[in-house]
């Protein structure tokens, strides 16, 4: 099993999320809408990787939220609602496709067909069939009966795969019957495939930039379609050609939206706006409303006397469509009243609003490397402790800058991870391998102060107390060795972190590997996925309690100049670990290097041993040793409490090895006190 | 060599020969063509040799430096009582090799790269005593001297805080600004940013021309797979597309043909000898759309040519242009050509010779400066 575990490694990345337990509002842009019309349940997909149901039937309730669904990890890009609405099949920048029951809300199961972020859905409701396209330009076809029928054990699928695409897929769309599948892509063109056959049946050009939404006739025979280049373009599939361009928009078209009988179409875009646009006479067009930000996409409501519309904000609002009587939709349309002599006021009617949360935007690792400061999109700006996961101080709309200055330190801590603000929330990436994950050793008076002891000069492995914390709660099958009695220390005996949060393997690139809740790693499925996945490394840790190593610092000591003594004018060349205090080094010079050569002198040396832990005793003398040696670095005297690694980073700041000069304090002349 | 220089002035003949001119070949150290025949192709570009003998004629008294021994051999040249010979930069050659440790042998160099290493480094000296005279009534200018590469500097006009540097005579001679645009594929925002440029490097294709050469320079890039875009407004990996145009076309354009290129299954660079034309006359036409001066025409003016094999074996020589005569220049020699010789130098139509003589680096001058 062990050996098995080495061979088929790539880097893997460790990372987890800050965030709360329950996560009720979307904290960044909502990519999709689906409405289940026999409910009311209204889905978004948001770019925080979270899809929410919310309840729309009773719009007068305050409390709209249903539920989360959470697994993807990754902004999630497209949703489809299908099988009357038990199902729910969605698409990740995770490069994942998901299956999930969409009433309980849980993932089903997870299809890793894509090698790239998946942008777009499409379905076929009579024949229950969806599918995936992406950036890896390939297209998949999936029966929804079979995934839905997938089990641990019954978990292979197949899937028919449509080729030709040369350039990314930003866009697809199907027919109610399965009959046409139409993609959009960088390439600005149109590709048409029959799914039945999955053979090309033509492509159509006109546009000039990427194809962004389409949507297709339910006889398959027209296709509408909104481009990067501003126009929303009418396609007729029997002449192969573009019958009607419509050009209401002033930047890209990112979303469409059909009148049931394909008269209309409403259209949201970057340039925030969404018109309703008669396809045959586009000088028919109405604004519908002006949002805040650009469009990203577009739902009816209920009743369809209005439309739900997400944009990078994370706030989901429904707006009236103008003059339209839901009694009587297909009448309004005969009637060509869709419209549209100035009805509306240029802002719309907001007739409802799920209020969304803030998304993080900007951060910093403050130099202690254990605290971050983010700014979000309403100008908060916050402080996260990594350590711990959790948000430790709202600041409000300050500063962030000046505030970042005011709490970084002069102090140098080497990196052990980085931030990633994709989803709106912070996600920390630990450093991939024991070198970078655990580079941080820092006293138990910084870390932990609560723990520190006056007596002792324990250190801690920020890396390394995490990885305890975070998988405290598993216990690989066939781990330790028979005894079994090791009721043991559990994490890392000093604290816990939040059970609620993420946790995610993902190979370095991207893929995700397994994701899983703090909590829930004792389960026996994920103790066992977690086998397959941690990496060497991370298990010696965890599991073995093996301490990471101290990274050490090679430097010269040599006397100054101004104290010559010719004899020893040599380099000593030292290595010791890096979080080492100067007093340390100062006191080396008094006992190792001064110190024997007054020994041969009086034969009462102190013996104190070099690396004792109790050096603030040390015995020779009652005077602490910095006050009797100065260190010189780049000739600046270094402060005797800045550890060796900080003197590197902002005194000696070469690449070279660090060199000291010590010379014996002006007051001080050792000779004498002797 | 006596005969040679009297057949060079008896075919030019005396009435023809350009006053006040001299073609002097540069005697060759071991491997220095490298260094020859660039340095004949810059003394043949008028705006330099203007600007180096005015140099010279300004600091009478200074420290040796590359620049200074540059300005002494160009005003030898200048100076010559002959018209025609040869002469030794030997002091050139020797602070070279004592400037920049890679010159400091008798190997074949990359003829570009000591482009590139010149231009930076009299750049740099030009800021440098620029500095130090300011030195002497401004308290404490913040000497900063131009980190520019002759590539690519990474000098963001818009993020700079820091007061851009006043142009030296370096700059205003080769500098040009390229501005890349890229434009993330999800959020559809564009950004754009400007980089200093001293040449511009082109990859060669078989039976194309400088014209097709700068088109691909400036094609759109996309960024994707492995590659994409971090997008500041997306707070993510995206796709984006991207493309390079030129914004201020610089007095001298010197065009890099790129013409050895890595071949991993060798793990060597071989030469590329494909034939690429080079017109004598010049208009760009990846311009971007707020480009300061987007007209302007350039005249080929030198072409330094590499012949033989690979980068690292053959010869370095330069063609120049003179008062409307065309020159060879081979370390020592130095002899006439007819405008129709050039076509010699595009390259090969066949991969199957190994060894060719082809365009390596082209000197446009802008008609304007003259």
């Amino acid at each position: 099993m062990l050996s098995q575990k080495n061979c088929h490694r790539k880097k893997m990345n460790v990372s987890f999320v800050i965030r709360d337990s329950e996560e009720k509002q979307h904290r960044n842009g909502i990519n999709s809408l689906q409405i289940d019309q026999n409910t009311g349940k209204l889905y978004s997909a948001g770019r925080d990787a979270i899809i929410r149901v919310w309840n729309t039937k009773n719009i007068d309730s305050n409390e709209k939220y249903i539920q989360s669904m959470e697994h993807h990890n990754d902004w999630v890009n497209d949703i489809i609602l299908c099988c009357n609405g038990r199902n729910l099949i969605s698409a990740s920048c995770d490069t994942t496709v998901k299956v999930w029951n969409a009433q309980k809300g849980f993932c089903m199961s997870t299809l890793r067909t894509h090698r790239d972020y998946v942008q777009s859905l499409a379905y076929a409701k009579d024949k229950e069939q969806v599918a995936s396209a992406g950036l890896d330009k390939a297209i998949f076809l999936w029966d929804v009966n079979t995934l839905t029928a997938l089990t641990a054990s019954n978990n292979t699928v197949t899937t028919s795969s449509l080729a030709g695409s040369k350039d990314s897929i930003y866009s697809l769309a199907m027919n109610p019957s399965g009959k046409i599948i139409v993609s959009g892509s960088t390439e600005n063109i149109l590709r048409i495939w029959d799914p039945r056959s999955c053979v090309r049946k033509m492509k159509l050009r006109g546009h000039a930039e990427n194809v962004r939404a389409l949507v297709v006739s339910n006889d398959g025979t027209q296709v509408v379609s909104g481009s990067s280049d501003g126009t929303i373009k009418l396609w007729d599939l029997g002449q192969q050609r573009c019958v009607q361009t419509i050009q209401v928009h002033t930047e890209g078209v990112w979303s469409l939206l059909m009148s049931e009988n394909f008269q209309y179409v409403i259209s949201g875009s970057r340039d925030k706006k969404m018109f309703v646009t008669e396809l045959r006479n586009p000088n028919n067009s109405t604004l519908v409303c002006e949002e805040k930000a650009p469009v990203l996409s577009m739902c009816y409501n209920l009743d369809r006397s209005g439309i739900w519309v997400t944009t990078w904000n994370s706030d989901i609002k429904c707006w009236k469509l103008p003059n339209y009587d839901k009694s009587t939709l297909s009448n309004s349309i005969e009637n060509g009243q869709y419209s549209l002599n100035g009805g509306t006021s240029s802002s719309g009617v907001e007739l409802s609003c799920i209020k969304g949360g803030a998304a993080i935007k900007k951060c910093s690792v403050l130099n202690d490397k254990r605290h971050i400061i983010t700014k979000d999109s309403e100008e908060n700006v916050a402080i996260y402790d990594v350590l711990r996961i959790v948000k430790k101080e709202d600041l409000g709309k300050i500063d962030f800058d000046t505030e970042l200055n005011k709490r970084n330190q002069k102090i140098y801590i080497p990196n052990w991870f980085t931030v990633d603000l994709k989803t709106g929330m912070p996600t920390i990436v630990l450093g991939q391998d024991e070198v970078n994950c655990f580079a941080a050793w820092v006293s138990m008076e910084a870390g932990l102060p609560e723990f520190a002891d006056q007596s002792s000069d324990m250190k801690i492995n920020y890396g390394s107390l995490l990885l305890q914390a975070l998988l405290e709660h598993w216990t690989p099958p066939q781990s330790l060795p028979s005894g079994g009695m090791d009721d043991d220390i559990k994490g890392n005996s000093y604290f816990q972190v939040p059970k609620h949060t993420p946790l995610i393997f993902s190979e370095v690139g991207g893929r995700t590997v397994c994701r899983l809740l703090v909590r829930d790693a004792a389960g026996e499925s994920e103790s066992s996925l977690l086998q397959e996945t941690i990496p060497q490394w991370v298990t010696d840790i965890v599991i073995e309690k093996n301490i990471p190593k101290f990274n050490k610092i090679s430097f010269y000591l040599q006397p100054h100049p101004q104290m010559v003594k010719p004899d020893r004018m040599k380099k000593d060349r030292l290595v010791a670990n890096e979080f080492i205090q100067c007093r340390k080094v100062c006191e080396h010079v008094i006992e190792k290097v001064l110190g024997a050569e007054i020994t041969s002198n009086t034969g009462n040396a102190s013996n104190s041993s070099q690396n004792s832990q109790s050096d603030g005793n040390s015995e020779g003398s009652q005077i602490p040793p910095e006050d009797r040696i100065e260190l010189l670095c780049n000739d600046v005297i270094v402060d005797p409490n800045m550890d060796l690694r900080t003197v590197c980073h902002f005194i000696w700041k070469q690449s070279g090895d660090l060199t000291f000069h010590y010379k014996t304090k002006p007051n001080f002349s050792y000779d004498s006190k002797i | 060599m006596g005969a040679n220089i009297s057949q060079l002035e008896r075919e030019i003949g005396s009435e023809q020969f350009p006053p006040n001119e001299h073609y002097f070949g540069l005697v060759n150290f071991g491997n220095t063509c490298y260094s020859n025949s660039v340095l004949q192709a810059l003394y043949f570009c008028k705006p330099f040799r203007d600007k180096i003998l005015e140099y010279k004629a300004k600091n009478k008294r200074s420290k040796e430096t590359l620049l200074t021994c540059l300005a002494d051999l160009f005003h030898n040249i200048a100076t010559q009582k002959k018209k025609v010979g040869s002469i030794a930069p030997k002091k050139f050659i020797a602070r070279l090799r004592k400037e920049k440790e890679e010159f400091d042998n008798y190997m074949q160099q990359d003829a570009h790269e000591f482009l590139n290493f010149l231009i930076n480094h009299i750049n740099e000296i030009i800021l440098a005593e620029r500095n130090q005279g300011n030195k002497n009534y401004r308290n404490n200018s913040n000497s900063n001297p131009s980190t520019s590469t002759i590539t690519i500097s990474s000098t963001t006009v818009s993020t700079s805080n820091a007061p851009p540097v006043e142009p030296t005579w370096v700059h205003e001679i080769f500098q040009g600004i390229l501005t890349s645009e890229t434009r993330c594929l999800n959020c559809e925002t564009v950004s754009s940013k400007d980089e200093n440029f001293f040449d511009l490097q082109v990859d060669v294709d078989q039976n194309t021309s400088i014209t097709h050469c700068l088109r691909c320079f400036s094609n759109t890039e996309t960024l994707c797979s492995d590659n994409k875009f971090k997008c500041d407004n997306c707070c993510s990996y995206q796709e984006a597309q991207k493309r390079m145009r030129v914004k201020k076309l610089p007095m001298i354009l010197a065009l890099h043909l790129k013409r050895f290129k890595y071949m991993e299954q060798y793990n060597r660079h071989i030469k590329v000898s494909h034939r690429v034309v080079f017109p004598l006359e010049l208009r760009l036409f990846n311009t971007s759309d707020d480009a300061l001066n987007p007209d302007r025409l350039y005249d080929l003016s030198a072409v330094v040519i590499h012949c033989g094999s690979g980068p690292n074996r053959g010869h370095y020589i330069s063609i120049v242009k003179s008062h409307g005569l065309w020159l060879l220049f081979d370390d020592d020699m130095v002899d006439k050509i007819e405008a129709s010789t050039i076509e010699d130098f595009y390259g090969l139509t066949s991969d199957i010779q190994k060894s060719s003589e082809t365009g390596y680096i082209l000197f446009y001058q802008s008609r304007d400066a003259v």
